[in-house]
């Protein structure tokens, strides 16, 4: 790869491929049995604001090899960044070594059922991913700056000042295994998030997703989110259960942490999973339809997991009818019962907390808005986005989380005054057992946390009504 | 290294009013052992370069694996492209790093104690240790797992800055824990040693693991575990209770140590890990908590994570008090916001997770300091009648750090200052200056102990940074427990068919 792009950021030149250096490593350790290497290479960029003023940016372009080495069931890996052949062969042994070590300590072949065959055919055929075919050209920090700009503005003239966060990313990967597994793969991500902040602290949020940066406005999101900044003081509500109305970005904060609770494999197989002894049997309303869907269009799509197991849709729940949990190979060897991987690895050779969904779709329904979501509703809360959000009883799928930057009351079937904001402790399944209406519209939201190497998901989500939303306190 | 970095520093154009960089080293090792099998057995090698420019007050970072000289110059030129395209502060707003708090020019190096190097003990060594930790569980065919894992890492951090700088830092990490997961019918519960946040881990060496006594801890662990199976839930409304000293660590970091870094105050973090109730004004006046209450943060206390010569700015480490007779009194600062407030200087604590992330503001080792109430068993003993609360394992706070929601993996009854009945579930909340206004009591020195935390996470792009706090037990008054008040006697409650819409 090499060249500049236009007006963006150019490539580090002279580095071969993900995919030339997965062969290039897999060749190193031809000698060594069972082995799959995965190399990734991400460049980013990120560009902070605060107070509209820019604060920090951040251009990423970092490539790491990961050698996974099989020995007799039993797995070991390493993990490197140079990219000399002495740093390769030595991460290849280290894999090896570890692998050995790991079944000299054993008395019996271990869990991990060794490596997925490859499920293209013919053999070493590389699967292309849904990445666009060139270089991704809006790694461009000028694209950042207008946007941002264009935020500012739009704050400037409401008398706000805004606050967040413009994000792109392209991340290849490639998977080469001793099986003959030959893949790769391109995600482009872009985000925005605008938070705006009059002087006495009052905030409201906005955020969108995208494959590409050219699907964001700047101005737009910041206008969203100065719409929904408080313009009086905000009123408190006592703890209790209210109906409520979550808006796209708290559904997707739900959703995200139900697929660890309930949609695991290894947690179901434990006995320590939310839908343990479920399967099969109604958890949500019949209008909740939910699927693992990673080519949906508006999805940040993804062709396979971190394994090299193409992704394919799974359907998860089915008008209320919990269905199935996800799999990698090593979560299925340990379930059993005919368990396989449903393409859902987050690290080479399966992660040993299990494998969790990254492409949640959940259907919408009727309702043409919020305004029509919040008609029903004599009293109740409208929540545009929830915080910290963390598991309270795990079994139950029951968390706890509070709300930012846009509560509001619903009264008489209108959304209407400012709401403090307040800490909810409830189910996630009983949220959804109790979904009375979603939006017929669906919008991909991402918490876009991306610590370590960037892996970008999201959930295309309707906003929804549910009823007996429990509030325990305030934020 | 420093070669490289000098060469850099050296290309640094003209319109760059201030350049630094770092070299990143990093060997990270971690294993786990699960039910008598290797679970995972990784290595990490990684290596890298990120520069840090400020070009017409506008900073710009960029990071890169090539580590060469002019794959640090390309890095550099793409840093300076980042600062130069961000948009110009507008009118009456003060550009984000218009000035940086002055730094003496360091020269040196520092290194973190340790005896045994983790990464010299034989992989049969460290196996068969986790090995026998997880076979110490297996007391009940109702442990379903059993778990011990040890984790390591070196990170060696070369540093050079047009200050005229010039630093090399090693820290060595190193620790481990147990895991027991006990399950029957529709419950399921796990208890930890010494903590469920990947165990404890200090910036030393094998000695610490070897020191946790994995083994020794284990048959109690899974004995509670399984006792958790069929506890009473924790009883709800106000209590008195004594907080054990590793829950009380995450306390103090989520509720005191976050609300105190300055960024977050000047509205750094609004968007992402949020602001702060307390504002620079509030130094020198606010009152936080009683006078139980004194808050340090230090940055050289051997053998805690957040300790080390200099942060990743080049300014010395160092202790401040940032709460006393719990009056706040100092924040926790790096050398823009420092700035920002017209602080001499910089509290050091300005650090970056790796290569690939620019410092921001970060927690060194945030401590509450040991009171007089003599031990565990002298407080409890003095405290009579309430709850004893340990090991967390659910947290949660607003984005301002004010309201607050724990869990704990266990609690006891404390009944005629002994303890009693165990309890499942323990849930409790409070709003903080209020929480530690009604702190009356914190053991004394011998029960203080620093326990380590690795999953702090802040900034955009993401870091984790590494930190450590010193506890001993405290006690609290009137704390509301249970006031989730939504934990069900059994998962059944939960499932609704008869109120379900459909």
């Amino acid at each position: 790869m090499s060249g500049a792009l236009p007006g963006g950021i150019a490539p580090q030149g002279d580095l071969p491929s993900p995919r030339e250096l997965a062969a290039e490593v897999l060749a190193l350790a031809a000698a060594d049995g069972e082995t799959q290497v995965s190399v990734t290479r991400e460049r980013s960029l990120f560009s902070r604001f605060a107070g509209s003023v820019a604060t920090q940016a951040t251009a990423i372009d970092v490539v790491s090899v990961h050698v996974l080495s099989v020995v007799d069931g039993h797995t070991g890996g390493a993990t490197c960044t140079a990219l000399d052949r002495d740093a390769l062969r030595e991460a290849t042994r280290r894999a090896r070594t570890a692998a050995e070590a790991a079944a000299r300590s054993a008395p019996s072949p271990g869990p991990y059922p060794g490596l997925p065959k490859p499920e293209v055919s013919p053999p070493g055929r590389s699967l292309q991913g849904h990445g666009p075919p060139g270089p991704f050209p809006e790694l461009d920090p000028a694209v950042a700056g207008a946007a941002l700009a264009g935020a500012f503005a739009t704050a400037e003239a409401r008398g706000l000042a805004a606050f967040g966060i413009w994000t792109a990313g392209d991340v290849e990967t490639a998977i080469a295994s001793s099986r003959g597994l030959d893949v790769t793969d391109r995600v482009t991500d872009a985000y925005l998030k605008v938070v705006c902040r009059d002087d006495a602290g009052r905030a409201g949020f906005a955020a969108r997703t995208a494959t590409s940066i050219a699907a964001l406005d700047g101005a737009l999101v910041a206008a969203e989110a100065a719409d929904r900044v408080a313009r009086t003081e905000p009123v408190a509500l006592e703890p209790g259960p209210y109906p409520v109305v979550l808006d796209h970005d708290a559904v997707g904060s739900l959703l995200d942490q139900l697929a660890s609770l309930a949609f695991n494999g290894l947690a179901q197989a434990e006995g320590r999973g939310a839908l343990v002894g479920k399967l099969g049997t109604r958890i949500a309303a019949p209008s909740i339809s939910l699927s693992d869907a990673p080519h949906f269009p508006g999805t940040l799509p993804r062709a396979f997991d971190a394994e090299g197991v193409p992704k394919a849709t799974t359907a998860l729940i089915e008008d209320g009818i919990a269905r199935a949990v996800v799999h990698d190979t090593r979560s299925a060897a340990l379930a059993g019962g005919g368990a396989r991987s449903t393409g859902h690895a987050l690290e080479p050779g399966g992660s040993a907390w299990g494998a969790v969904p990254t492409n949640l779709v959940l259907g919408g329904g009727d309702a043409a808005s919020l305004a029509e979501l919040a008609a029903p509703i004599e009293r109740g809360l409208y929540i545009s986005r929830l915080w910290y959000l963390n598991p309270v009883h795990e079994r139950s799928a029951l968390v706890t989380g509070v709300s930012r930057e846009g509560t509001f009351l619903i009264e008489d079937g209108r959304i209407s005054r400012p709401l403090r904001d307040i800490r909810f402790t409830d189910s996630i399944l009983r949220v959804l057992a109790q979904t009375e209406a979603l939006t017929a519209a669906q919008r991909l939201v991402s918490e876009a946390e991306y610590y370590g190497t960037r892996f970008a998901y999201g959930s295309v989500v309707p906003a929804l009504r549910a009823t007996g939303f429990r509030i325990t306190g305030g934020a | 290294m420093h070669a490289l970095l000098a060469d850099l520093l050296d290309a640094a154009p003209g319109g760059c009013d201030h350049v630094e960089a770092r070299i990143v080293e990093r060997a990270w090792e971690s294993i786990g052992v699960r039910d008598d099998a290797v679970a995972w057995l990784e290595h990490e090698l990684s290596t890298g370069l990120g520069v840090r420019v400020r070009v017409d007050g506008a900073w710009g970072f960029a990071a890169t694996t090539v580590l060469t000289p002019a794959g640090a110059r390309e890095a550099l030129a793409r840093a300076i492209a980042v600062a130069r395209a961000q948009p110009r502060t507008g009118a009456g707003r003060r550009a984000w790093a218009a000035t940086l708090s002055p730094v003496p020019v360091a020269v040196g190096r520092w290194s973190s104690p340790w005896r045994r190097d983790p990464f010299a003990v034989p992989t049969e060594e460290k196996l068969a240790h986790l090995t026998a930790a997880q076979a110490a569980l297996a007391v009940d065919p109702r442990v379903v797992r059993r778990e011990a894992s040890y984790e390591a890492i070196r990170t060696t951090t070369t540093f050079a800055s047009s200050d005229g700088s010039r630093i090399e830092q090693t820290l060595l990490e190193c620790g481990g824990g147990i895991e027991a997961l006990a399950v029957a019918g529709e419950e399921a519960q796990v208890r930890t040693y010494p903590s469920g946040h990947g165990g404890s881990v200090a910036a030393a060496g094998w000695e610490h693991l070897l020191g946790l006594d994995l083994a020794g801890h284990a048959p109690r662990v899974a004995g509670e575990a399984v006792q958790l199976l069929s506890a009473p839930p924790c009883p709800s409304g106000p209590a008195t209770v004594v907080i054990g000293a590793e829950q009380l660590a995450l306390q103090v970091h989520e509720s005191v140590g976050h609300a105190l870094e300055l960024d977050r105050m000047l509205g750094g973090e609004a968007a992402y890990a949020g602001t702060s109730w307390i504002g620079p004004d509030d130094l020198g006046t606010l009152r936080l908590g009683s006078d139980q209450m004194t808050i340090s943060a230090d940055a050289t206390i051997p053998g805690a994570l957040g300790s080390y010569g200099w942060d990743d700015e080049g300014v010395a480490g160092q202790r401040l008090l940032l709460v006393q007779r719990g009056i706040v009194t100092a924040a926790l600062s790096d050398r823009t916001s420092a700035a920002a407030i017209g602080l001499a200087e910089s509290g050091g604590c300005g650090r970056a997770d790796g290569f690939a992330r620019q410092p921001i503001v970060r927690m060194t080792n945030v401590s509450l300091e040991p009171g007089d109430a003599g031990t565990l068993a002298d407080l409890l003993a003095d405290t009579g009648d309430g709850l004893y609360l340990e090991t967390n394992r659910s947290w949660s706070i607003d984005d301002r750090r004010l309201h607050f929601q724990f869990g704990t993996e266990v609690a006891y009854e404390i009944r005629g200052g002994e303890l009693g009945r165990l309890y499942r579930d323990a849930t409790y909340a409070g709003i903080a200056p209020r929480f530690w206004a009604a702190m009356d009591a914190v053991c004394s020195a011998p029960a203080w102990r620093l326990h380590g935390l690795t999953n702090c996470g802040k900034g955009e792009p993401g870091q984790s940074a590494h930190v450590s706090h010193g506890t001993a037990p405290a006690r609290f008054r009137g704390v509301e427990v249970g006031a989730s008040g939504t934990i069900p006697a059994s998962a059944a409650q939960l499932d609704a068919p008869s109120g379900m819409v459909g």
